[in-house]
């Protein structure tokens, strides 16, 4: 069974009227296509990365497998539930270190919001002290675990997040753009840690948006290239590059009609 | 290198002790959260208790301009203003914090981010709306209590016998009506973001016609009719009754029917409306739009 399925998947957002607008045609649905009929297949204990410019559809997406963000049309199974139908079981599998660091409260101490977090889990309150314990020592913040979230870096924060996901651990965790505005050696211990850590040690799924070519091609097992809310292109590094008979960059400059950004990944 | 230990999922007993643990341990876990944040802001939660003891006293002087028993409409009430008027503010108050702090707190949740966090985990809605207002609730009844005893031991004001049983039950029913205009609000914010109609309207008119300053009686007939209309106006008589006056439980029973009807109306009605506006939320993809 797949670890995930996304079957047709189209999303359009209202868009925003102004009062004229509102007025002359209050019921006119307009709107801005976000992902286009996306069809996708995940099996488990992949590193998936869906790469893709701003504004491609990434978020959409995994805010979607997420259940955040209800989809138009299609449909999206997690091992095998229905998004929609099944949300409480899809809930137990799924784990979603959001980009917004803004999602932690910025007065209460790390351990003091994993143990909410944690409460909203359903973790017991027997066992939520050795279960936070086991998160902190996994995603190294055992430190800085007892500090107010303010005082964290951006790099700790993007740790905590990732810890939060693990509170229950899920078989699939979500990452969406987890090494922007890192520096590069914090961003490097998130991929080695999401890659080697969550995928190879746990044998996690672990599906992560980003925008950094090299960051994928040295992570995932699979790519995905998402442009105008559309796959482009998909499968492993060797089978994009033709066997590596031609750069990444070029298969995604191909795939989404525009340069690629300069890549983050190793300082580069 | 250390690994992840798998956690057995959740079993409902037969007797649901599980799931009551598990529910109550989130509630906890909201209060806890609120009071963490609170207090990390204690100058405010000072100046509170002291907003209290301002308004207690500016209206301790009010009433000064009243003689005791000289008005035929504050007679029902034992004839004094203070006391009339100390429960008007202090339970009004209740309405002003489920009214304004719940649609407050899914704002500031929506701005940051919390509420994709909490959405995102294990539990209902209902749960997160119950847990998000349990600590402004108790703070609500701490803030009542202090009103009480600052009207009493400072003010004089005279309470004789406090018929417990009618006080309580007028006060968990009308936590509950408010809690659901609450989050009729909340809706409005989760969906409209700003500029939140049930606020203002509901605040505005339950303060004029509820019964809050003055008697219901002195209002003119044509619009009295709004007022028996307005939840607070059964609260307020209710506990007036069940404390300054200590009316027989019988005298007190129609407030308690009718907060029992509008709390049987709004409640499921509110939590309803509130899975559409989530629904909706989620479908126009704005959970987090400022």
């Amino acid at each position: 069974m797949n670890a995930i399925e996304v079957k047709n998947v189209t999303k359009v957002y209202p868009a925003i009227k102004g009062y004229k607008e509102l007025l002359l045609h209050p019921f006119q649905r307009k709107g801005t296509t976000a992902l286009r009929g996306i069809d996708l297949e995940v099996r488990p204990g992949q590193c998936f990365c869906l790469m893709g410019p701003n504004g491609a559809g990434k978020t959409t997406l995994i805010k979607i497998l997420s259940t955040l963000v209800l989809p138009d049309e299609g449909k999206a199974f997690i091992k095998g539930h229905d998004l929609e139908k099944e949300t409480d079981e899809v809930k137990k599998h799924i784990g979603f270190a959001l980009a917004e660091e803004r999602s932690f409260y910025w007065r209460l101490t790390g351990l003091q919001n994993l143990d909410f977090f944690a409460a909203l889990n359903n973790i017991p309150l027997s066992k939520r002290r050795k279960k936070i314990q086991e998160v902190i020592d996994l995603v190294g913040l055992e430190k800085a675990a007892g500090r107010r979230f303010n005082t964290y870096s951006t790099g700790m924060r993007q740790m905590m997040a990732i810890a939060r996901a693990l509170l229950t651990d899920p078989d699939i965790l979500f990452v969406d753009e987890p090494t922007r505005s890192l520096d590069p050696v914090a961003a490097q211990n998130i991929r080695t840690f999401l890659r080697k850590e969550m995928v190879e040690n746990h044998g996690k799924t672990v599906f992560w948006a980003t925008h950094d070519l090299s960051e994928a091609a040295e992570f995932a097992h699979t790519i995905a290239i998402i442009a105008e809310g559309q796959i482009k292109a998909e499968g492993s590094v060797r089978s994009l590059t033709g066997q590596g008979s031609f750069p990444l960059k070029e298969v995604y400059e191909k795939a989404v009609k525009e340069p690629a950004p300069e890549s983050k990944a190793f300082g580069n | 290198m250390k690994r992840l230990s798998k956690n057995r999922p959740l079993r409902a007993k037969l007797l649901g002790i599980d799931v009551m643990s598990v529910l109550m341990q989130k509630l906890f876990a909201f209060l806890k959260r609120d009071f963490l944040e609170e207090a990390s802001y204690k100058y405010s939660f000072i100046a509170s208790f002291f907003g209290i003891f301002l308004s207690s006293a500016t209206f301790f002087f009010i009433s000064k301009l009243i003689s005791p028993n000289s008005s035929s409409v504050l007679a029902p009430y034992g004839g004094d203003y203070f006391s009339f008027v100390i429960i008007g503010i202090a339970f009004s108050g209740l309405l002003a914090i489920f009214q304004e702090r719940l649609p407050a707190i899914i704002r500031q949740a929506q701005v940051t981010g919390t509420l994709e966090a909490i959405l995102v985990s294990r539990t209902s809605i209902p749960v997160i709306l119950f847990g998000s207002s349990l600590y402004y609730f108790l703070y609500s009844i701490a803030s009542t209590v202090f009103h009480l005893i600052l009207a009493v031991v400072v003010f004089g004001m005279q309470v004789e016998k406090i018929n417990w049983l009618g006080a309580v039950l007028t006060f968990l029913l009308t936590a509950l009506c408010f809690l659901s205009i609450g989050i009729l609000s909340a809706c409005f914010i989760l969906v409209y973001k700003k500029g939140n109609p049930f606020s203002w309207i509901y605040g505005s008119v339950s303060g004029l016609l509820g019964g809050v300053f003055f008697p219901i009686k002195v209002l003119p007939v044509w619009i009295k009719w709004i007022s028996y209309i307005l939840p607070i106006t059964y609260s307020l008589e209710g506990l007036r009754k069940s404390i300054i006056v200590t009316s027989p439980f019988s005298e007190i029973l129609p407030n308690i029917i009718a907060l029992s009807v509008f709390t049987v109306v709004f409640f499921p009605l509110s939590i309803y409306l509130f899975r559409l506006a989530l629904k909706k939320a989620k479908k126009d993809g704005t959970l987090t739009h400022y």
